[in-house]
């Protein structure tokens, strides 16, 4: 019963760690830019949600909506803005673009809310539901549902529509997709934007669950990171795996090992896997051979 | 490259070194200007300078992204305290230890190098690595103070008592300019110049028959013996170690100096930590203001001059250009 | 390298002259016909804060003075610095206020970390410092020349857990969870103390970190323990998931917090009183948040700060401030850092309105407050309790 009830709460913070590697790895896949501050997109998505429930009063699902659909424009202007601009430098340039990005949010978050520590109002109030002994929350069940809807959308547009299959093309070789008449810049712009969009999605789902504080998206960041990782680094039904898979980790690890391991039990997880097995659980080698 | 003659060169050469021990020199006279407060923050800056020398190396020398440079910092940091603590070392006699420290945690982070680990993967493990180190202060209260960290008082070097800020200020100064110099020699020789050919094709470099995995575990290994100094200083400094003060915030500062003096540059390594030091001080009116200015001050840089203040020094003082590092 | 050879001599002595002069400061800086200066340091950015809300509700306390008169023909101002709860910015700050602005006295600090940082700073300078928030008892005690505590520190605060676990009839198993920082330490430790001594070792120990999400681990590992009380120092976000579990898992057990939370705003976060109705916390006031006695300095921070929200941390330092006022008072129109220390330390028993406990400080002990209560919800409301089971 133990173990299943720690299972059970690992998968659900595993699936919002698994939607924010998702997101992670979208951008990686389509742009080859690892967003270091894409915490802080999780960050501003939940923001802008408070914002618009608290002090403009709208509805929590049309507040959602603005705020992934908000989000989705800002991370298509960060890359048509900034990222697209600084290509021909360094590799080194991009991170440190993404990291400014990320600290400039969460400086204009600061900003704007000051000293409170913010709580959300509880969105979806409805007892647990028991499954034997098991323990299901309202929560679980809101993030459960949303995530798994969110997956198979995304998985069946990427995989079944010719628009995905553009975007996989453009994936493999941008320049045979530019020769071949596809805009590249474009479609950049456009995977940086859902790729935000969908991790202020992680932001509205943790939400309701914590108090709202601008240096919520640090530990995302690393979350994120670890189920990329285990997942092999840009496959992207790796990082929903990972992601999971860390969830249900954390929890076991907490509950027969210490609750002082929690915390870490990400950097172990990377390391772990970057010494033994660099290409992760589905990855492909990521060695370069010189 | 721009036309210079070898005599232009050479005249450059002698300028650059002259300026190189006269701004040392001229820095003496700083405490019969300032009061406790300012000459804090110039101490301060002295300690920044060794980070981002150190940090350079890695970023802007080798060219591999690594997030390791506050755990370097942090380790040097720790053992000079634990030594001076528990030990009841002098802080002299602490400092080759606090860098050995940083050297092999360097070693550490980056040995995943050997295995053909590159790029982000190296950035992310370099990152678990810091974030761990961290876990371990904090939890191994016997040696690091748990949370409340350790104490640092009565730091002895050679005799001399480092009590006031102006006693720090010179025996930091020395330790400073005598470090800041063996790096520029280092990145003047075979070794310096094997990193930077990594960074520029590691490809072309490997056919050389250098063993590039190695530099770039060596490139680690100097990095942190270098911010390791600088964390024994910072140390002493400070007159206190906790964990708290080895975190993310910290690490997005040596990223920022690092690129606001310019990745690679030695000279550029000194601009960016006086700025970043600096900096901060003009902005205590407006605390709420700062970290936008900040992240806004970052992006510009990223988009207009990439290369940092160093080359906008250099362009006008040529004098001043570093020279092992050419612009691509 | 010839002409740097010449230079060595004048730099000797140049370094020589620099070693010798020592800046000193005087005993009447930050004194002027009008006004006294008093350096305010707070962690107005950064992860803590929110604590600053403490340095902020001082802040509107010494204008709410200045409006009523000032001190002996004096206005107060205050200089606010930020410090990020960061140590190294906290030691700037302090020298800056010191040496740059040259104020009279320090009243600030909500980091205790930070706080111990600028201590040796602050003694060397000598100027007196009543801590406005930090609770680290090591700060102020054993008792030095010029630094004093304006708030009841972590062990009266743990020691206050600690009793009021015990008067629950047949507590036997206790259980802790906390944060691992310094902060949850200097509540959680003095607690544990003070259980030891009543021969009572907790049944389990385990650690939330600040910012997880989620506590099933930790509130199933408590539950098979099967503990009569559990304490938790925990920050407010954590404290409402660790109860919203607690309640989720069938952990009956009564749990005590910190003073870091109220019973108010945790409710209000939990959003049932099913949830919280065993929950109990350290109060430092002498009434509840929005009671009759506490409204006086709720509308003096409202009146300087329209819109800052009042929690926990909102009134906590004017206590201080109001000793402040009175030894300032004291001291007369002839005012120096010495006749003030010597003021401040013929406190006796001195009512500060807000605090629940009175301040005394005398020479040889500056832990100004050496009591709290313990407050607990009573029929749906928050109230201040004695013993478990007995209202004040």
């Amino acid at each position: 019963m133990f173990f299943l009830q720690l299972a059970l709460s690992g998968l659900a913070q595993g699936a919002i760690y698994a939607l924010v590697a998702l997101s992670m790895c979208v951008v990686y896949r389509a742009t080859t830019v690892v967003n270091f501050g894409h915490g802080d997109l999780v960050m501003a998505g939940a923001f802008v949600v408070y914002l618009l429930v608290v002090l403009a009063g709208l509805p929590f699902p049309a507040s959602a909506i603005a705020a992934v659909a908000l989000l989705f424009i800002l991370g298509a202007l960060i890359e048509i803005g900034l990222i697209e601009r600084i290509k021909a430098g360094p590799h080194i340039g991009f991170a440190l673009m993404c990291i400014a990005v990320g600290y400039l949010l969460r400086g204009a978050a600061r900003a704007v809310w000051g000293r409170e520590v913010l709580p959300m109002p509880r969105v979806f109030d409805f007892p647990p539901v028991m499954l034997g002994e098991l323990v299901v929350t309202a929560d679980a069940l809101v993030i459960f549902s949303a995530v798994g809807v969110l997956l198979m959308l995304f998985f069946g547009l990427f995989y079944r529509t010719s628009a995905g299959r553009i975007m996989q093309a453009v994936c493999q070789s941008e320049r045979g997709a530019a020769l071949v008449g596809i805009n590249v810049r474009a479609f950049h712009g456009v995977m940086w934007g859902v790729g935000a969009a969908m991790g202020a999605i992680g932001g509205v789902l943790v939400a309701p669950l914590t108090l709202l504080h601008p240096g919520l998206g640090a530990g995302f960041l690393i979350k994120g990171f670890a189920a990329m990782t285990l997942g092999g680094f840009g496959s992207l039904g790796g990082a929903v795996a990972g992601g999971l898979l860390l969830g249900v980790a954390e929890q076991w690890v907490g509950g027969y090992v210490s609750t002082k391991l929690i915390d870490i039990t990400a950097y172990l997880v990377i390391i772990l896997v970057l010494a033994l097995r660099p290409s992760g659980l589905f990855g492909q080698a990521v060695a370069e051979r010189v | 490259m721009n036309g210079q003659t070898p005599q232009h060169a050479l005249a450059h050469r002698a300028l650059g070194t002259r300026v190189f021990y006269a701004a040392p020199l001229l820095a003496l006279v700083i405490p019969l200007f300032a009061n406790p407060y300012t000459q804090f923050i110039v101490n301060l800056t002295l300690v920044y300078v060794l980070v981002t020398v150190g940090f350079n190396l890695v970023l802007g020398n080798l060219g591999q992204l690594a997030f390791a440079n506050t755990a370097l910092f942090g380790i040097g940091a720790y053992t000079a305290a634990i030594l001076m603590a528990h030990a009841g070392w002098p802080f002299w006699a602490a400092i080759p230890p606090a860098g050995a420290a940083g050297a092999a945690a360097g070693f550490l982070a980056s040995v995943t190098a050997l295995r053909g680990i590159r790029n982000y993967y190296l950035a992310i493990v370099t990152l678990a690595f810091g974030e761990l180190l961290r876990w371990s202060y904090i939890h191994g209260e016997a040696l690091s103070g748990g949370t409340d960290g350790l104490t640092v008082r009565h730091a002895d070097f050679f005799g001399i008592a480092l009590e006031s800020e102006t006693a720090r200020f010179y025996v930091f100064l020395l330790i400073v300019t005598v470090i800041v110099k063996a790096v520029s020699n280092l990145m003047r020789s075979k070794i310096g110049r094997a990193i930077v050919a990594i960074r520029d094709n590691e490809l072309a470099t490997a056919s050389l028959a250098i063993p590039t995995g190695r530099y770039i575990v060596l490139a680690f290994t100097l990095s942190g013996f270098v911010v390791g100094i600088a964390g024994s200083l910072f140390a002493v400094l400070i007159g206190q170690v906790i964990p708290e003060s080895f975190g993310l915030i910290e690490l997005i500062l040596h990223f920022a100096m690092v690129l606001v003096g310019g990745l690679g540059s030695l000279f550029g390594s000194v601009l960016g930590a006086l700025a970043l030091t600096a900096l901060p001080e003009f902005f205590r009116p407006f605390p709420g203001l700062y970290e936008m200015f900040f992240g806004g001050l970052l992006i510009v840089f990223l988009l207009i001059q990439p290369r940092g203040l160093s080359a906008l020094c250099a362009k006008r003082w040529p004098a001043l250009r570093d020279r092992y590092y050419r612009e691509r | 390298m010839k002409p740097f050879v010449h230079l060595l001599r004048p730099c000797i002595a140049i370094v020589a002259y620099a070693l010798a002069t020592t800046a000193s400061a005087a005993d009447t800086a930050g004194i002027t016909d009008t006004a006294i200066k008093i350096g305010v340091m707070a962690p107005l950015t950064g992860s803590g804060s929110s604590y600053s809300k403490a340095e902020i509700g001082l802040d509107a306390y010494y204008k709410w003075v200045n409006d009523q008169g000032g001190v002996n023909g004096r206005k107060i101002e205050t200089v606010l610095e930020d410090y990020a709860c960061d140590s190294t910015k906290g030691i700037a700050a302090v020298k800056k206020l010191i040496h740059q602005d040259k104020v009279f006295m320090l009243h600030g600090n909500s980091c205790s970390a930070v706080a111990m940082a600028i201590k040796p700073v602050v003694l060397e300078a000598g100027i007196p410092w009543v801590i406005a928030h930090a609770a680290n008892g090591a700060i102020s005690s054993p008792a030095t020349k010029n630094i004093f505590h304006g708030v009841p520190v972590g062990k009266t605060m743990g020691l206050a857990m600690g009793r009021f676990v015990m008067t629950k009839p047949g507590v036997a198993k206790v259980a802790v969870i906390q944060h691992t920082d310094d902060w949850a330490k200097s509540y959680c430790g003095p607690a544990m103390e003070f259980l030891a001594s009543q021969s009572i070792k907790p049944v389990v120990e385990v650690a939330l970190e600040r910012g997880q999400t989620d506590a099933t681990a930790q509130t199933l590992r408590i539950k098979q323990a099967n503990p009569d009380f559990v304490i938790a120092c925990l920050y407010e976000a954590e404290t409402a998931i660790f109860l919203k579990d607690a309640k989720k898992f069938g952990l009956n057990a009564p749990v005590m917090g910190t003073a870091g939370t109220d019973l108010e705003n945790t409710l209000k976060r939990v959003g049932d009183l099913d949830t919280v109705a065993n929950y109990f916390v350290p109060h430092m006031y002498a009434d509840n948040l929005d009671g009759p006695r506490l409204k006086r300095f709720v509308d003096i921070l409202k009146k300087y700060y329209p819109s800052e929200s009042v929690t926990a941390f909102s009134l906590i330092s004017m206590g201080g401030g109001a000793a402040v006022v009175e030894a300032l008072k004291r001291s007369g129109r002839d005012l120096s850092r010495e006749k003030f220390i010597a003021e401040l330390d013929k406190t006796r028993d001195f009512d500060t309105g807000v605090l629940a406990g009175r301040i005394t400080w005398t020479a040889a002990d500056r832990d100004g407050v050496k009591e709290v209560g313990i407050a607990g919800f009573v029929s749906g409301k928050p109230t201040v309790l004695k013993a478990w089971g007995q209202r004040l």
